[in-house]
């Protein structure tokens, strides 16, 4: 099929598949960077369960493949009761994994703060909430930019799992899979979804770099 | 009369082991409001530790230690008040690494005194312009260069209003053509009456600002005594040995 | 003491005073039970919903189900090597690329590095599932999930070398250019051994990423660990528990190689070789 045959025949379809793509991709990020917070602020807690719970967390979800985990969503789940629809059950994987990883670059982002910073600010005087808010997040975030942009461009590719399961309306890879299987998509129609989706890490990637200027800290 | 005054830093039978490392032993001592105390001794002499108990960067093990008068506690928001009376100066100057010069300075005054911002700033310029650096005010740290850095520590730990300031090892880490800049900003404020506790190397510094000298060795204070009676005629062998070997290097 | 830089996590308390240990205390006391809540109400869901029964998990204790997973495994783990290969060797041509000297060269392979750390390896998957067969081109189901994972890896391998080659000092090469050694020779000889060293734990860590990738062959229907495990599901209609020992093989094997990385890593810093990004994403 050509461009524009896959064009005027698929076209709407490619733009649907794109929103769910991008929608995916944001609220999955979303989701993992806040759980990648709190499951940091359990890792550093003085309460050790909580800690052996985030480090257990962080184990089992930066190596469990995207696969297992939403084949085990989908369909081992029921046998317990739990029935997800497809959509949540793709978010879910494409949150929990970039979650663990979401952790171990801020604890690493942690661990590049200088202990006499902490120091200076309990020494002017500022309460352990204080400094968490005023020297450590700030600091830890800020050395992070560059890790969550390349976990953003991740987090959308771990999306492509939708394609794994029957999600109405589907996402890019889904739709060349079900091109291709009922028409001669061809070449054309990967390139399409290819291009989406290489355009979107480009600007993902671009404003990440950006942001990263903003507010590098120079040591 | 002296006895009558509360003292600014009071410390009673301070002891602190690092391990099996006995570091500090049955420290006692007063720091009157106004006078500026200069330790020195060699490293590993406990010094630095001595200092940095003063704000309880150091936990210590056994005595008490009293600021203004009021045993600093363990933990808490009263800890954060007595700490916030006593400021401090780094080797390794410690500026916030992700906020500007002028933020540097606010940030105590702002969180913990809850001064509004226009007049937090207002009082960090005049400070930064005290200190020699207010042209530098809307850069951030890594801009800078060392003895700059630390007039800007200085000027943070002023911003505090605060019954003293203790410095540990404030020159050691500069540059030699720094240091001088960094040391007549701390002459200054001795003059002007600042309760100073001053861990140093510079016996320039210790012979002409300094009320008076403590010389420590294996975590003990060693001796006590005016700069001119200490540079002149030490009473103790060990600060004499300690004298001795600096003057030959 | 001073010398040592602590870093802000082993910084981030204070001793704990008698408040501070007594919160700690509680709350550690209140997390405890949470826990053991959580765990009692996921065995309890289990037994409520039958899943605890015998029937579900005694095949577990036969020889030929282990056998028949075991064979599923080796499908993994040669598929994980042939892609590992092969990705090591596309990374390396990219690299070249994107270090020669030739702007339009270093252009091409900027692009194709770019364009395969963008796309998803499903993509790739189904390109050489469904559109190369309309090419007319026959792959057996090896190739058609091992040449995808690896083009898809391809591309962070690239940038894991290139970051390598620039950790090497220059002046190894400047010493062997002076000995009059050809700039390829130089390289291959010199520069390159030496950054593949810097790099080790970082191409670890990407074969996590290729082994996950690989659990894709059941869309190509390969025999792979977790297409042997869909067989064992129809046979014993075991869902939940066949998906979750194969879920926790696959975490255990990844562990390991994560384990494996971070050691060679803490052994190239001893070794006192710089310090290179490990760029492991999902």
């Amino acid at each position: 099929m050509s461009l524009s045959e896959l064009l005027s025949e698929f076209g709407e379809q490619y733009l649907q598949a794109m929103f769910t793509t991008w929608k995916l991709t944001v609220l999955a990020f979303s989701i993992a960077f806040v759980l990648g917070i709190v499951i940091t602020v359990m890792r550093i807690s003085p309460v050790k369960p909580l800690r052996i719970v985030g480090n257990l967390y962080v184990q089992i979800f930066r190596n469990i493949p995207g696969a297992a985990l939403l084949i085990f969503l989908v369909y081992a789940l029921p046998y317990l009761n739990v029935v997800l629809s497809y959509f949540i059950a793709v978010l879910t994987t494409a949150s929990l994994i970039p979650a663990a990883f979401c952790s171990e670059y801020l604890m690493a982002g942690i661990n590049t703060i200088d202990a006499g910073q902490i120091e200076a600010a309990r020494s002017l005087g500022l309460t352990f909430s204080q400094m968490v808010r005023r020297v450590v997040i700030p600091q830890a975030l800020r050395s992070v930019v560059l890790q969550l942009t390349n976990l953003m461009v991740a987090t959308m590719l771990t999306t492509a799992i939708a394609s794994q399961v029957p999600l109405k309306p589907r996402d890019l890879t889904g739709l060349v899979a079900y091109i291709n299987t009922h028409a001669v998509g061809g070449i054309t129609a990967f390139f399409i979804s290819a291009a989406l989706y290489f355009a979107t890490a480009i600007v993902i990637g671009q404003v990440g770099s950006f942001i990263d200027r903003k507010v590098r800290i120079l040591r | 009369m002296a006895s009558k005054e509360i003292p600014v830093i009071e410390l009673k039978q301070v002891n602190k082991h690092f391990g099996n490392l006995h570091v500090l032993k049955n420290i006692n001592l007063q720091i009157k409001k106004g006078e500026v105390v200069v330790v020195i001794g060699p490293s590993g002499s406990g010094k630095s530790t001595l200092c940095r108990t003063m704000n309880r960067l150091e936990t210590i093990d056994g005595g008490e230690i009293l600021i203004d008068g009021e045993k600093i506690p363990k933990e808490g928001k009263d800890l954060a008040r007595l700490r916030s009376k006593v400021g401090m100066v780094f080797q390794s100057f410690n500026l916030f690494d992700h906020m500007t010069i002028l933020d540097n300075v606010t940030l105590g005054p702002r969180d913990v005194h809850r001064t509004s911002k226009a007049e937090a700033e207002k009082e960090a310029m005049k400070l930064l312009a005290r200190v020699g650096v207010d042209s530098q005010a809307k850069k951030v740290p890594a801009q800078l260069s060392g003895g700059q850095k630390q007039r800007v520590a200085i000027a943070r730990a002023l911003a505090m209003h605060p019954d003293a300031i203790l410095f540990d090892e404030p020159t050691s880490a500069l540059d030699p053509e720094m240091i001088g800049e960094v040391l007549a900003v701390m002459a200054e404020l001795a003059k002007e009456g600042m309760t100073m506790v001053v861990v140093t190397h510079e016996m320039n510094f210790a012979r002409q600002v300094a009320d008076r000298i403590l010389f420590m060795d294996g975590g003990e204070i060693i001796e006590e005594n005016t700069p001119e009676e200490f540079f002149t005629n030490p009473k103790t062998e060990r600060a004499k040995a300690f004298l001795n070997s600096i003057s030959r290097k | 003491m001073k010398d040592k830089r602590l870093s802000a996590v082993d910084m981030l308390y204070e001793e704990p005073g008698p408040k501070a240990k007594r919160a700690t205390a509680i709350a550690t006391t209140i997390s405890l039970i949470l826990v053991a809540l959580l765990l009692f109400y996921v065995i309890r869901l289990f037994y409520v919903n039958g899943q605890l029964q015998p029937k579900f998990w005694s095949f577990f204790t036969k020889w030929t189900t282990w056998r028949f997973l075991g064979k599923g495994l080796i499908g993994t783990i040669e598929a994980a090597l042939a892609a590992g290969v092969l990705t090591f060797c596309i990374g390396f041509l990219f690299m070249v690329g994107r270090i020669c000297p030739y702007r339009v060269i270093r252009a091409v392979a900027t692009v194709l590095v770019e364009f395969t750390r963008g796309v998803p390896t499903l993509l790739f998957i189904y390109f050489f599932f469904l559109v190369i067969p309309q090419a007319g081109i026959k792959l057996n189901t090896f190739w058609r999930i091992a040449l995808p994972v690896a083009i898809s890896a391809s591309g962070v391998v690239a940038e894991v070398l290139r970051s390598g080659v620039n950790a090497v000092p220059a002046g190894q090469k400047e010493a062997a250019l002076s000995l009059g050694m050809r700039p390829s020779h130089v390289f291959l000889k010199v520069v390159f051994p030496q950054a593949i060293r810097y790099v080790i734990p970082a191409l670890i860590s990407e074969l996590v990423i290729v082994v996950k990738d690989t659990t894709f062959a059941y869309v190509v229907n390969f025999p792979d660990l977790m297409q042997n495990a869909k067989v064992l599901v129809s046979n014993y209609d075991s869902m939940l528990p066949v998906y979750l020992v194969v879920a926790v093989i696959y975490i255990l094997i990844n562990y390991t190689l994560n384990q494996i990385s971070a050691a060679a890593g803490r052994r190239r810093v001893r070794a006192g070789a710089p310090k290179v990004q490990n760029t492991q994403t999902v």
